[in-house]
């Protein structure tokens, strides 16, 4: 805590060190990356001018689309987090984490039965709960199986598949890859994995724990409930700019890259997955309807494709890796996609070459 | 100052979404179905927005230190950051909301294979319906269940699309189109029959159109399915829905 107060004080004479993303130069060169993928589209589409005007069309429609069906679940996992901060306290949450590191995944991986947020709802509830003293690698086996092991899109799921090999074998190759990717980070140190604002903010947390939780004790019930709405508020503003940069790139993608290029690839045993995985990333569409989306493609891909595109897609995509940035440290981000991309990629592939469904 | 951005901005997003709801083109971005969760939203949202007016727990440098670094949770947005958060209102509002149409099939695999298979497997509730009922969907549904081009010949049709045109199309024919929606328009898949008529030439790309005419078996970019031989084609508004659900 000394540590902390001296580096703030310093902090404050020099000036103020760009640790918010969008002080970045990194916020410059995806602003960049937009403006020229939409550069890119325009130049495309040059020799019909006219068309540009609906290509501009299309790019709105989509991007409000992802935009206008995700903000429920953003919202929703904003005021958990604020009602997490306001009423449970650090103690309650630790007196939950399992002693052992591997129990502590496996116990993460389930925990979306409990807080049944969706992909979009989970990165703001990963974060309070952080700041609450969660285990990195607890968190991290939430945050990737959250989306699908809930109530919510386990019902979707079966109701589009109903029972059979689809159905469990996405609960259980979610809830496995996700634990064991949360417990490989019980090996990193907390200061390699997170933000260093997040980190900071931890650190103020447990130097005040009891400014947050019982603050001012004499206040009613009403003025917590109004202080925990609006710090979902500021969960809402944190995450939704991530959120809408995705949404933005998504929808850009989809404005530019044909969908038959990535669909011609439907044949091959691991092509085909390669596809859906791909379009899993690109499409971004939230969890808990992804299952009728994938319906769409059993006639035309194998079914270990439309496996990896419902274990793949509900754990990363564009507008999930995007908010992963709020969060985690930019080289963990680039693992965290990478990491389930590779898991899913290996075992769906195997499936698809001994299995026959 | 910041807090007072922030209240108005949610306030403003959760009218925003309400006049979507109203003006009924919320339709032109979401499957119906998932319309009451963006009733709850634009209601949350407003709420939240007013928890800023009572909130009583402020800035953390009441006792004494300033923590700076603590900038993300509690902090200053800066003007970037809130334009961003402002960017879909701006973009909604300066670009007249208008449902996918033909500039978007341009992305999208028009084949048979395709036109199939973004028809879900289930069919059963679409036999029942008045054959002059049924929509691109049900239709190409039935053909699916039979897959026998000849075996929907002579079936009288009333379909609503729009038109759609590529170099694979004749001079006297088009596809009149709709777009397959199961959750929201980041998922829409085309769909259409192929329609013959002598004054194609006369429509517009993307113009939403009626046509009436029977089915008869047919060939497309060398494959067999039913085409529809117009005996009218007139225009016609963009209808409330849009997009065709698949559940």
């Amino acid at each position: 805590m000394k540590y902390i107060e001296s580096h703030s004080s310093s902090t404050e004479i020099t000036p103020r060190p760009a640790v918010g993303f969008f002080r970045s130069k990194a916020a410059l060169r995806l602003l960049l990356a937009i403006v020229i993928l939409a550069a890119l589209v325009i130049i495309r589409d040059n020799e019909l001018v006219g068309s540009l005007g609906s290509r501009a069309q299309t790019f709105v429609t989509i991007f409000l689309s992802i935009f206008i069906e995700a903000v429920p679940f953003l919202l929703a996992g904003s005021i958990v987090s604020g009602l997490l901060e306001v009423y449970v306290n650090s103690e309650t949450i630790y007196r939950f984490v399992p002693r052992h590191p591997l129990a502590a995944a496996l116990v993460g991986g389930g925990m979306g039965l409990i807080f049944p947020v969706c992909e979009c709802g989970v990165v703001p509830v990963t974060r309070r709960l952080y700041l609450k003293g969660l285990p990195i690698s607890m968190g991290i086996a939430f945050m990737l199986a959250a989306p699908v092991i809930n109530p919510v899109v386990l019902a979707s799921t079966y109701a589009a598949f109903g029972w059979g090999p689809i159905f469990y074998s996405r609960i259980i190759l979610s809830f496995l890859i996700a634990s064991v990717i949360g417990f490989v980070f019980h090996f990193a140190k907390p200061e390699d994995v997170l933000r260093s604002d997040q980190l900071a903010a931890i650190d103020h947390h447990q130097c005040h724990p009891h400014e947050h939780t019982h603050d001012h004790p004499h206040e009613s019930g009403l003025n917590r409930f109004w202080n925990a709405l609006s710090i979902g508020g500021d969960d809402f503003f944190d995450m939704g700019r991530y959120l809408i940069i995705g949404s933005m790139l998504a929808a850009a993608m989809q404005t530019l890259v044909p969908q038959p290029v990535l669909l011609a690839l439907g044949a091959g045993s691991a092509t085909s997955i390669l596809a859906m995985m791909t379009l899993a990333f690109v499409l971004s569409v939230c969890s808990t309807v992804d299952s009728f989306l994938a319906l769409a493609f059993v006639n035309s891909f194998p079914p270990a494709a439309i496996l990896a595109f419902l274990v793949f897609g509900p754990m990363v995509d564009i507008k999930s890796s995007l908010m992963f940035l709020g969060v985690f440290k930019r080289r963990v981000v680039l693992y965290l996609i990478l990491l389930p991309f590779m898991a899913t990629l290996m075992i769906t592939v195997y499936l698809n070459l001994n299995m026959s469904w | 100052m910041t807090t007072s951005w922030k209240a108005i901005i949610l306030i403003v997003m959760g009218l925003f979404l309400f006049s979507r709801i109203l003006s009924g083109t919320l339709l032109f971005y979401i499957n119906e179905r998932f319309l009451w969760l963006t009733v709850l939203a634009a209601l949350g949202l407003i709420l939240v927005g007013i928890s800023y007016r009572y909130r009583t727990e402020h800035d953390h440098d009441h006792d004494g230190h300033h923590h700076d670094h603590d900038g993300h949770s509690h902090g200053q947005l800066s003007w970037m950051g809130l334009l961003l958060i402002a960017s879909p209102m701006v973009l909604g509002l300066a670009i007249p909301p208008k449902p996918l149409g033909a500039a978007a099939m341009t992305n999208r695999d028009i084949s048979l294979e395709s036109l199939t298979s973004a028809a879900a497997p289930e069919g059963g509730a679409v036999l029942s319906k008045p054959k002059t009922e049924k929509n691109i969907l049900d239709w190409i549904i039935d053909f699916r269940q039979t897959s026998d081009p000849a075996a929907l010949a002579g079936e009288e049709v009333k379909l609503v699309g729009f038109v759609y045109r590529d170099d694979r199309f004749a001079e006297d024919s088009f596809m009149v189109s709709r777009f397959v929606v199961s959750c929201c328009a980041a998922d829409a898949a085309p769909l259409g029959l192929v329609v013959h008529w002598p004054d194609s030439p006369t429509l517009a790309d993307d113009q939403w159109v009626e046509v009436t005419g029977v089915l008869e078996p047919g060939e497309f970019g060398g494959e067999q399915l039913p085409l529809v031989k117009a005996a009218s084609v007139t225009s016609t508004d963009v209808p409330d829905q849009p997009y065709l659900y698949p559940f």
